[in-house]
């Protein structure tokens, strides 16, 4: 059987609804931009209940089938206690209140890994085992790794920098509790994130990962204008090197890797496929002193150039008018002619917290394209992965049963 | 295409449109946010070659002043429309040449040109007779609300039943051979088509500081949010964001009198080209009841027989239909 991306639970008709329960981490990853402004801004429980409160008293307004709590910070399991108190609060609420969420939840985490063997994390994950997914991040291999995600230092936080001998890397202190990851969710995936320095280590890293027995790497490369003359030709080369790898070390059986997907870089049609791409205003975010976001990228911290895009909070509640840009946002109307004419379009992703921070004007309809270059270096790539691939089930005989059983993949951006 | 360029001759130019000037401190009629100066001479010639040279038909909005000498003879160096302020004491008919009056006060109007009037939901709601007698004694009233944002269920209710009753008068006037004009009630059964602001689109206002902006309210609400100058040329970044064909939510919709002010999208819901949920339904309760007055007129004889009919549809406000767009 070959081996796409698990579909993300109940994706479709799930709210994701997102706690900002800390700034604070262990870590200074040098591309995180919390990096800097020294924030430890912690959420106090009275805001997640008010918050809690009000989404569970507002039923009407929030139709959607199922719901997934998400925690993220900083590092959410800095604040475990806090997140624990949430979970049991929500738990109890939605049962009192016999809410059509009620067994139809997740809790969701994107951690840094390094205190997932805490006994404090532990018994929370053992009491939420049912309903839990988490994510914790590595970037590949160690050398990868640890050039970005570096411990904090005392000195980090009055601002002073360490020398790059001084750095101390995350990698053995992350790796050392992937076993114990795997056994309890062994169909997890991590995610990655690609920059310009990143793109040489791009083959190395997947590789690394599945040696990890992590079978689902979710990688995508930022949306930021960050790509350097001559990175797509450098991307595209990594890419063809890894579908290579793939193919003939026969990893495709049961390992699976978003960057390659059967349904990418055709064209799209104005009309048929005029949907929006990202989740914005679908979702909702949740920081520490209770103001909500559309998407936690929309939240101060995450912007660099523009105003946050606050829809309400926890006292007066969400303000309707802010959202409907969200909600009738479409893809012609956000691109320009030349995305809408592009003979690749499909899958060229991009995120709309992006899109308002470049925007020229402040507004969620000027779609960014810096990623262009780096969209068609991959569907290029893409396109030699499922032609190599197809001819070698074909040579083997086993091209109809992969149609038979490959399962619809899902692309996760964000 | 651009179409209008619109002088504000001075920087109290009189407000003609949706913009509340000051929030807080609720305008004296006839006032602007800003006390003070007449557009520079040089400021305003510069305005007239650029509408010229672009091919705008200007369009000047005058303070509660009387002008020098020397600006009335380059006010007049183009043609042009004027847009004033109403005095207090009603104009004798055929006097002041404009072509435009705009008040605060409907109480008693009576002009050969048409009249603006901006006024809030309150006076608007108690204002059933004046308007009748407006209506009677103008060729046009163009009614403006300032706050249509503060709209809540109630105010829904009570704008539906004073159009209801405008629009009762309105007939009566028909069968009595009057065509009076209320852009509210008439203006929908005689479009064919959107007929909005157009700000950022179809205008594009000259400030006194001889900087572009959208329209008039830009500029009162923020001197910094300027779209070019007289001395670099236009610029509006994200232009096509004040076309229809980029406004998801208008361009399912037949509402064609709507204003569709693109300031009061960007204060409600922080994009020039979505409209607040309020302003949807207030023109939807327009459209509804000049459907019903567009057949209540029929039915006394032939009427606009070339305009089709407005359809009855089952929504106030077009977002909520959004699942039905493809
Ligand atoms: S950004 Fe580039 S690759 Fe993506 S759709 Fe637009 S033109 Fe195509
Ligand atoms: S009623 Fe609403 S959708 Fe229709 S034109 Fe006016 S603002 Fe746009």
């Amino acid at each position: 059987m070959i081996k796409e991306q698990n579909e993300p639970w109940q994706s479709g008709m799930a709210k994701s609804i997102t706690f900002i329960v800390t700034k604070d981490c262990q870590l200074a990853c040098k591309y995180c931009y919390l990096v800097g402004k020294n924030s430890k801004e912690r959420m106090p429980w009275e805001v997640a209940k008010q918050a809690i409160d009000y989404i569970l008293d507002h039923e009407d307004e929030f139709r959607e089938e199922s719901v997934v709590w998400d925690f993220i910070g900083g590092e959410p399991f800095l604040e475990i206690d806090l997140i624990d108190r949430i979970c049991d609060y929500l738990k109890q609420e939605m049962f009192r209140r016999n809410h059509h969420w009620f067994n139809s939840y997740r809790f969701s985490f994107s951690t840094n890994g390094i205190n997932y063997d805490s006994e404090k994390v532990q018994n929370f994950i053992k009491k939420n085992i049912n309903h839990l997914s988490i994510g914790i991040t590595i970037d590949g291999t160690q050398r990868k790794h640890d050039l970005n995600r570096i411990w904090k230092t005392k000195e980090m936080e009055q601002g002073i920098q360490p020398k790059p001998e001084e750095e101390k890397g995350s990698y053995k202190d992350v790796v050392r509790n992937i076993p114990l990851w795997l056994e309890q969710f062994p169909n997890a995936g991590t995610k990655v994130t690609i920059s310009s320095a990143d793109i040489p280590y791009v083959k190395e890293s997947v590789l690394h990962l599945y040696s990890l027995g992590i079978h689902e790497v979710n990688i995508n490369v930022v949306f930021e204008d960050v790509w350097k003359e001559g990175d797509d030709k450098l991307f595209e080369e990594q890419l063809m090197q890894l579908a290579d790898a793939i193919i003939d070390g026969g990893y495709y059986q049961d390992y699976a890797c978003s960057f390659f997907s059967e349904h990418i870089g055709k064209p799209l049609d104005a009309k048929l496929d005029n949907q929006n791409w990202c989740g914005a205003g679908k979702m909702l975010s949740i920081d520490a002193t209770g103001n909500f976001y559309p998407c936690t990228r929309f939240a101060g911290y995450s912007l660099r150039s523009k105003k946050p895009i606050i829809i309400g909070n926890i006292r007066d509640g969400i303000d309707q008018n802010k959202l409907r840009p969200f909600l009738t946002l479409d893809r012609t109307t956000q691109s320009p002619k030349e995305c809408i004419d592009c003979e690749v379009a499909s899958g060229c992703a991009w995120c709309q917290g992006e899109n308002y921070d470049a925007a020229e004007t402040p507004t969620i309809y000027q779609r960014a394209t810096a990623i262009c270059k780096m969209h068609k270096a991959r569907v290029r790539a893409n396109n030699y992965y499922w032609n190599k691939l197809f001819r070698k089930l074909e040579l083997e005989g086993e091209r109809e049963e992969y149609e038979k059983s490959k399962k619809k993949s899902n692309e996760v951006i964000c | 295409m651009l179409q209008y360029l619109i002088i504000l001759l001075d920087e109290a130019s009189t407000p003609f449109c949706s913009l509340t000037p000051c929030p807080s401190d609720p305008p004296t009629p006839f006032r602007g946010r800003k006390e003070g100066g007449l557009i520079p001479l040089e400021t305003l010639r510069q305005g007239i070659r650029f509408g010229m040279m672009e091919n705008l038909m200007i369009q000047y909005v005058y303070p509660d002043k009387e002008l020098p000498k020397e600006y009335l003879e380059v006010i007049e160096s183009i043609d042009h429309s004027k847009i004033r302020s109403l005095p207090l004491t009603p104009p004798k008919e055929g006097g002041t040449e404009v072509d435009v009056w705009v008040t605060e006060s409907i109480k008693d109007i009576k002009a050969d040109v048409p009249v603006v009037w901006r006024t809030d939901k309150q006076s608007l709601f108690n204002s059933e007779a004046d308007i009748i007698k407006a209506l009677e004694n103008v060729p046009r009233l163009n009614i403006v609300l300032t706050d249509i944002e503060t709209f809540i269920e109630e105010d829904f209710e009570k704008y539906k039943s004073l159009l209801e009753k405008l629009s009762k008068a309105i007939e009566q006037m028909y069968v009595d051979g009057k065509a009076p004009q209320l852009n509210l009630l008439t203006d929908r059964m005689m479009l064919s088509k959107m007929n909005n602001c157009g700000a950022g689109d179809t205008s594009i206002t000259l400030a006194p500081n001889g900087k572009f902006y959208v329209c008039p309210a830009f500029y009162y609400e923020d001197e910094t949010d300027c779209v070019g100058d007289l001395e670099h040329g236009l610029d509006i970044k994200n232009k096509q964001l004040y076309k229809l064909e980029y406004a998801p939510i208008c361009r399912h919709c037949d509402a064609w009198q709507c204003k569709r002010c693109v300031w009061l999208n960007r204060k409600t819901t922080l994009e020039v080209n979505t409209p607040s949920h309020e302003q949807c339904v207030v023109a939807h309760l327009e459209r509804n009841a000049s459907r019903e007055l567009l057949n209540n007129i029929r039915k006394h004889g032939s009427f606009l027989p070339e305009q089709e009919e407005i359809k009855e549809i089952d929504y106030l406000d077009p977002f909520d239909k959004r699942d039905t767009w493809q």
